[in-house]
């Protein structure tokens, strides 16, 4: 993929290579996660640590690996990083690992970062490597931040803990549940494929 | 260099790398981590035996931990009982204190739950809950008040108030609560209590 | 009795995919037909018991003796991915006809969360060797409850007129939001 410039390279994982509402990569995390936006935003700066990380070592030792080890190879180096971003969040915000639970060392089987290994870090310069890691988490990030947003907002009235609905607004409970996650979700990568439509028939 | 000989190099050496890296983390890691789980369990202590000074603990097995919270001069103020057990969805851990002579509970306090958020999950609310926990009476099994009420004084000594709308989540607080009352008495009665020096005294 | 309380509440109250939103890729890639689903089902199922036994064992005989429990997350996913090739590797030998049923699903698993969750919640929660068995067990037919419901909606679903932007992975999503719901119904009557 050479000829694309390094903004397009930043710009694909926002929105048209979005690796949720897009590709359906990393589902597990999205959902698991999104009940309150600091979750979310956890959940982001953890995974654009590991995926950025990766990417990078990745990329730079590229040559060395041969095509059979590969993903072994992968898969310890991304488990490298998702341990220290583990402990790191253990010893230094224990809320929010708690609440978190099992997800933060599940980033390790997030599609999105063994896919971008196997998709664009193997191939690629670092550089590239490095921005298209960037555009990806920030991607990921955008996603998290917008179904949290709406799941934290309609669920508790509440954005990052400080209430932002009247005292009129009843909560909607069934938000905070998985099934809200689920309902919001599909609802969401519908809205994603009508304004792709329509941006689509505008070019037109 | 044939392929097989640079297969097992790389893996040893990217195993190398990142155990030693892991290594490292962990190690730098494992004292903060430590250190974090035991002020949440003082934290806790001193909020269910109020005026703890330090605090030892004096018996414990899986998911059952029952701490002696003593006072600036030494002397034993209460019991503190770590403890979970299933709530409507996940696991709930909490703690409560009682007085030494394990007749009236001090308080509760909820450290872990994964209940409804919104309704269970009010389990963790002062105003709503925890606050009719204080100074119940121990000598019985503790009963729920339903449906609930609006103030303590409505409440019987060993009664306690359910959370409208989640009558189950109360419930299975009170019955993880009622069975490790029992569980303390019990093992205060047959002397496994141990280093339970009344030397102040 | 615990462990009966334990096996019935990993299949219908803290059901893999509804409750912990772990193996969602293929609950949403391998529900189109019923066939595919129950064996994507049974093989999830199979990995996860077996994964089940040795995590536990790698748990409790190295990482907590030797205090090696910074890795834990790379040996978990190590031996998953060598689990997942032994016993393709296996089936093939021993039953060339359960291969045939089982054996394109089972590279997919390896990058299936729900088998490393399994493996991360067991030894979270700190389940005996029993517990963690019948942890595995009931997960892998909890999977297998939520992903052959989904795919019986979801061949019906063929002759219904869904809006087109909500075709495919936004409808199944909605219909997943469904089952959840109503799975909440579940909760609370594990006593």
């Amino acid at each position: 993929m050479p000829s694309k410039s390094v903004g397009a390279e930043y710009i694909k994982g926002l929105w048209e290579e979005n690796p949720v509402f897009r590709q359906l990569l990393g589902m597990c995390p999205i959902l698991a996660v999104t009940n309150a936006v600091i979750n979310g935003i956890a959940m982001g700066l953890a995974t654009y640590f590991v995926l950025i990380l990766s990417s990078v070592v990745v990329s730079s030792i590229k040559k060395l690996i041969p095509s059979q080890v590969r993903i072994a190879s992968y898969i310890v180096i991304i488990a490298t990083f998702v341990t220290i971003a583990d402990r790191f969040m253990a010893a230094f915000f224990p809320p929010i690992s708690k609440s978190l639970g099992p997800y933060i060392p599940l980033i390790v089987v997030n599609c999105i970062i063994l896919g971008r290994q196997e998709a664009f870090s193997s191939k690629n310069s670092v550089g590239r490597s490095l921005v298209d890691a960037l555009g990806m988490s920030t991607g990921f990030i955008l996603a998290l931040l917008v179904l949290s947003s709406i799941r934290e907002i309609l669920g508790m009235g509440t954005f990052l803990g400080h209430q932002v609905m009247g005292a009129w607004f009843k909560p909607w409970i069934i938000m905070i549940l998985p099934a809200g996650a689920f309902i919001t979700l599909g609802i969401l990568l519908a809205v994603a494929l009508v304004i792709e439509s329509e941006t689509k028939k505008r070019k037109n | 260099m044939n392929l097989s000989a640079r297969m097992i190099v790389v893996l040893t050496a990217v195993g190398l790398i990142s155990g030693s890296l892991m290594a490292v983390v962990g190690m730098l890691t494992k004292d903060r981590i430590a250190l974090n789980r035991q002020q949440e369990i003082e934290a806790a202590i001193l909020e269910v035996v109020p005026g703890t000074d330090t605090s030892e603990e004096l018996f414990t097995e899986k998911n059952f931990t029952i701490y002696g919270g003593k006072n600036r001069d030494g002397n034993l103020i209460g019991y503190a009982v770590y403890t979970s057990g299933t709530g409507f969805q996940d696991i709930i851990s909490l703690m409560f204190g009682t007085d030494p002579n394990i007749t009236k509970i001090n308080a509760l306090s909820i450290l872990e739950q994964k209940e409804t958020p919104g309704l269970g999950a009010k389990i963790t609310d002062k105003e709503l809950f925890l606050r009719f926990w204080d100074n119940k009476n121990a000598g019985s099994a503790l009963s729920l008040r339903k449906p609930a009420v609006r103030s303590q004084d409505e409440l019987a000594a060993n009664e306690v108030n359910t959370i409208t709308g989640a009558t189950i989540s109360s419930d299975k607080v009170l019955s993880i609560v009622n069975q490790s009352l029992e569980k303390l008495k019990q093992i205060k009665q047959a002397g496994k209590l141990i280093s339970e020096d009344n030397d102040a005294e | 009795m615990e462990l009966l309380t334990l096996f019935i509440a990993a299949i219908l109250v803290n059901n893999f995919v509804l409750y912990y939103f772990l193996g969602i890729c293929p609950f949403l890639g391998v529900s189109k037909k019923i066939d595919s689903a129950f064996s994507m089902g049974l093989a999830v199922t199979f990995v996860m018991t077996i994964t089940a036994v040795v995590s536990w064992m790698i748990n409790h005989w190295i990482l907590i003796p030797y205090n090696l429990d910074y890795l834990q997350i790379v040996s978990f996913i190590l031996v998953i991915a060598a689990l997942v090739q032994l016993v393709e590797m296996f089936i093939r030998k021993i039953s060339p006809p359960l291969y045939q049923a089982l054996g394109i699903y089972l590279p997919l698993i390896t990058t299936n969360c729900a088998i490393m969750g399994l493996a991360l919640l067991a030894a979270l929660k700190d389940y005996g060797f029993a517990k963690t068995v019948v942890f595995g067990v009931g997960s892998g037919l909890g999977f297998t409850l939520a992903i052959v419901l989904m795919a019986g909606i979801r061949e019906q679903l063929d002759l219904a007129d869904v809006p087109e932007p909500l075709k495919g992975a936004g409808i199944a999503l909605i219909i997943a939001g469904i089952i959840a719901l109503a799975f909440t119904g579940f909760s609370g009557m594990i006593n």
